[in-house]
């Protein structure tokens, strides 16, 4: 009996103890700065949206998240920076649909689950734009007219392989089409369309919008699972009978082997710098749809996403068939 | 139209884009005054502070050290006859006989008005042609494009060489090593040896700060001796308010230089140096007392002042249009709006008019900065050309550094930069100019981006280049360039014999 009740107490102690060492042992992390790299350059979407979320991060952590950026080849700088660097949660990458075009275009030794990925924070729509004064009124009008002449209407895209072109190539397919694909480049895609070059093209929603708003692009249908609220009378392409479903996500990775305990820490901080009302006016303002997704959710969907976009890539010919899985 | 004229207005007016513009202004007086020191070099320098600032700001603020460096340039000419900047060569011939003369004053007063005048002009035709040159490219595609691009390379390789031939190889270095990296159109690695550094390029502002700031900095590490205390002469000016008599002799060359210089700023390779010397020899032309010219005449201060301020209005015409660059000053406001996620280029007056004509307002701002400053605090100003080097020239050292590692936060880089300033220094040992290699740094991606489009658009017919009248107006333009500067340097080489 009495040693039983020495036991009961001793684990209470012990238990105690532990419940006192157990934040304590959290509370480590952070204790300095963290590094939050930015794939692309100062100014775009991916940097606006990730400077934001580093400040609601930082307010909930205590430390400076500080941004940097660390631009170049599709987003391959930023996330070999921070495969290599040390896993203690210091240094973290804001990552984008881009770290799957990136890796499978087969530039950089390493496939998407080179990094360890935090969670989802958002996630938005790749529009298909005609020029305002297009003649065509729908999607269904535009299929028609590229059935009856195949390889005739082009349409622009941001650079081969890059996200944009995949939307366009499983657009392209749902619809029984066959076009010209113009890797017009980020900087020249729009002006491609408004100069007639190309009579269409495919960009995320944030890239289009202030044309859109000019009444210099018309949107025929997004790429998203469900209608956007910043363009509700858009209708998506499943709506309209094309199943097309190609939506751009964006999260936090860190390098492999990061704590668990960090990633937890983080991962706490990214939800609710992504609740914040700054972010979600953000959202509101640009059109993305803040949704957060936890670790294995989200390498659920990375998965899933990383075999569509080899699926596309290989039906290209951007990808030889052997190469995936390597 | 006109609610986005107020925004431009209510932009460039902002509290903080007008102390910018200022500040700008007095930098640049002070960078271009600087012998050794040129307006490149200055906004180098300054560049990596204004990522930091929001973009109308930034950009007013170099837009003033643009314009206020082509004064100060001027002021080390007259005063020292050491022109601050290439483009002050012109106004030391008749600028420094008028000091000695005891009429520093005058010169510099004279100068002061001639700039403001040619900057002011300069300012207006950019906002009566740029909005329309932009409608005009907003049709441009591939083909035209890169049919313009070349015509710009060809342009900078016949002017900015004495020799065509090492204009020409100049670009061309510049082209292959923008060949590095990643392809623009298919995403593969080109020349990257597996490294993630290079497979992103060579940025061009990572170069140019290498081709320009090293080799300046090597050049004043043997003039930085004891005597590095430059003496200003004469420490009254006398009156610096130009007077009656002279505002009507300075008439007609001012308004050669403006037309001058604006015209050669809109040509892209022309820029200032060549605006200065044409617009001082027409206006000696145009003299009813030519013989006076190179002893002192203010028509001599007046007409190259006039013109060189007026290029950096004409350059920034195709600048915004277009999004291509014309000299080295108009390719780094490229690279500072990019950074801000601002393309230049036809579209910016379409998705963004407001900022677009916030820029041509902060330019007439930055004019008129100029003026006011200048006669305001021209005594204390000019007393800065004595700065001493030892202590200039690290300070540059070390922010040339910082400014490479901080446009893409990469240590690699730093090193880029340095490679880039032996470069500089073999190319000038062999004479060969840096510009071609710096420009087509800029434009040799587009140059393949539309190339590579038209030709994908085409399905790989050729005939595309041939059929877009823009397309075949910018080829022959482009012909007649490379024709016309092998026959003048034939010509100058049989003169020499």
């Amino acid at each position: 009996m009495t040693g039983r009740v020495a036991m009961i107490a001793r684990n209470t102690v012990f238990g105690f103890l532990l419940t006192l060492l157990a934040p304590l042992a959290l509370a480590q992390f952070p204790e300095r700065p963290i590094e939050l790299v930015i794939p692309f350059d100062a100014g775009g979407g991916a940097d606006i949206e990730g400077r934001l979320l580093a400040e609601g991060m930082s307010r909930v952590l205590g430390v400076p998240v500080v941004s940097v950026n660390k631009p170049g080849a599709g987003g391959a700088v930023a996330y070999t920076y921070v495969k290599n660097a040390r896993p203690d949660g210091y240094t973290v990458s804001w990552n984008s649909t881009s770290l799957l075009t990136m890796s499978n275009l087969g530039n950089v030794d390493f496939e998407y689950d080179a990094l360890d990925h935090v969670g989802r924070v958002e996630f938005q729509p790749m529009v298909f734009a005609v020029p305002a004064n297009a003649r065509w009124d729908d999607l269904a009008s535009f299929a028609a007219e590229c059935a009856a002449a195949p390889n005739t209407l082009k349409i622009a895209n941001s650079g081969t392989g890059s996200a944009t072109h995949l939307g366009a190539l499983s657009l392209m397919s749902a619809l029984g089409c066959e076009v010209v694909h113009l890797p017009a480049g980020t900087r020249r895609r729009n002006a491609t369309v408004l100069s007639g070059e190309a009579d269409a093209m495919l960009a995320p929603l944030t890239g289009a919008i202030n044309l859109v708003k000019a009444r210099r692009f018309r949107l025929l249908a997004t790429l998203s699972s469900e209608r956007n609220a910043v363009i509700p009378d858009v209708p998506t392409a499943t709506e309209l009978g094309y199943d097309a479903v190609f939506e751009l996500f964006r999260g936090l990775s860190v390098p492999n082997g990061t704590p668990e305990a960090v990633k937890i820490v983080l991962a706490d901080a990214m939800t609710q710098a992504a609740g914040s009302e700054a972010f979600m006016k953000l959202a509101r303002q640009v059109g993305f749809t803040v949704d957060t997704m936890p670790a294995a959710a989200f390498d659920a969907l990375m998965s899933a996403e990383d075999a569509k976009v080899k699926a596309i890539m290989v039906g290209a010919g951007l990808m030889s068939s052997g190469t995936v899985g390597r | 139209m006109g609610e986005v004229l107020l925004q431009g207005f209510g932009q460039a007016a902002a509290p903080s884009s007008l102390l910018a513009t200022a500040i700008g202004s007095v930098l640049g007086i002070v960078v271009g005054m600087i012998p050794g020191m040129t307006i490149s070099t200055g906004i180098i320098i300054v560049l990596p502070l204004t990522f930091v600032l929001d973009p109308s700001v930034s950009i007013a603020l170099l837009l003033g050290l643009y314009v206020g460096g082509m004064l100060g340039g001027s002021f080390a000419a007259i005063m020292l006859n050491i022109p601050g900047t290439p483009s002050a060569a012109a106004t030391a011939i008749d600028g420094h006989p008028m000091v000695a003369r005891g009429e520093a004053g005058r010169a510099l007063g004279v100068a002061v008005l001639a700039s403001f005048i040619g900057g002011l002009f300069s300012a207006l035709c950019l906002f009566l042609i740029a909005p329309r040159l932009a409608d005009i490219a907003l049709g441009f595609r591939a083909p035209d494009l890169f049919s313009l691009v070349l015509l710009g390379l060809t342009v900078i390789c016949s002017f900015a060489a004495k020799s065509w031939i090492k204009g020409l190889l100049s670009a061309l270095i510049g082209l292959a090593i923008v060949s590095i990296g990643q392809d623009p159109v298919m995403g593969t690695a080109r020349f990257t040896f597996g490294s993630a550094d290079l497979l992103s390029g060579i940025n061009f502002l990572t170069a140019l700060i290498g081709l320009f700031a090293i080799p300046q900095l090597i050049d004043n590490l043997g003039r930085a001796g004891p005597d590095a205390h430059m003496s200003v002469a004469p420490t009254s000016f006398g009156r610096l308010i130009p007077t009656w008599a002279d505002i009507r002799r300075i008439r007609v060359p001012v308004a050669i230089g403006s037309v001058v210089g604006t015209f050669l700023g809109i040509l892209p390779g022309a820029g200032g140096p060549i605006a200065a010397f044409l617009s001082y020899d027409y206006a000696r032309k145009a003299s009813k007392e030519p013989e006076t010219f190179g002893h002192g005449a203010v028509e001599g201060v007046a007409a190259p002042e006039s013109a060189n301020n007026a290029v950096t209005g004409g350059a920034l015409v195709p600048m915004m249009t277009l999004g291509i660059p014309g000299d080295p000053v108009t390719a780094i406001l490229v690279g500072a709006l990019l950074i801000h996620g601002l393309a230049p280029g036809p579209l910016l007056f379409i998705e963004r008019p407001d900022f677009a004509y916030g820029v041509i307002f902060s330019f007439f701002w930055a004019n008129i900065f100029n003026l006011i400053i200048a006669l305001a605090g021209l005594r204390m100003l000019v007393k800065l050309i004595a700065m001493p080097k030892t202590i200039l020239m690290p300070a540059i050292a070390i922010l040339c550094v910082v400014g490479a590692y901080s446009l893409r936060n990469s240590v690699f880089d730093i090193y880029v930069m340095l490679f880039f300033g032996l470069l500089g220094l073999g190319m000038r040992w062999l004479e060969m100019p840096v510009v071609p290699l710096l420009l087509a740094l800029v434009l040799g991606r587009q140059l393949e981006e539309n190339l590579r489009v038209a030709l994908t658009g085409s399905q790989g017919d050729i005939s595309v280049f041939f059929t877009s009248p823009f397309s075949v107006l910018f080829l022959s333009l482009a012909a007649v360039s490379v024709v016309w500067s092998i026959v003048s340097s034939r010509r100058s080489a049989k003169g020499a014999r």
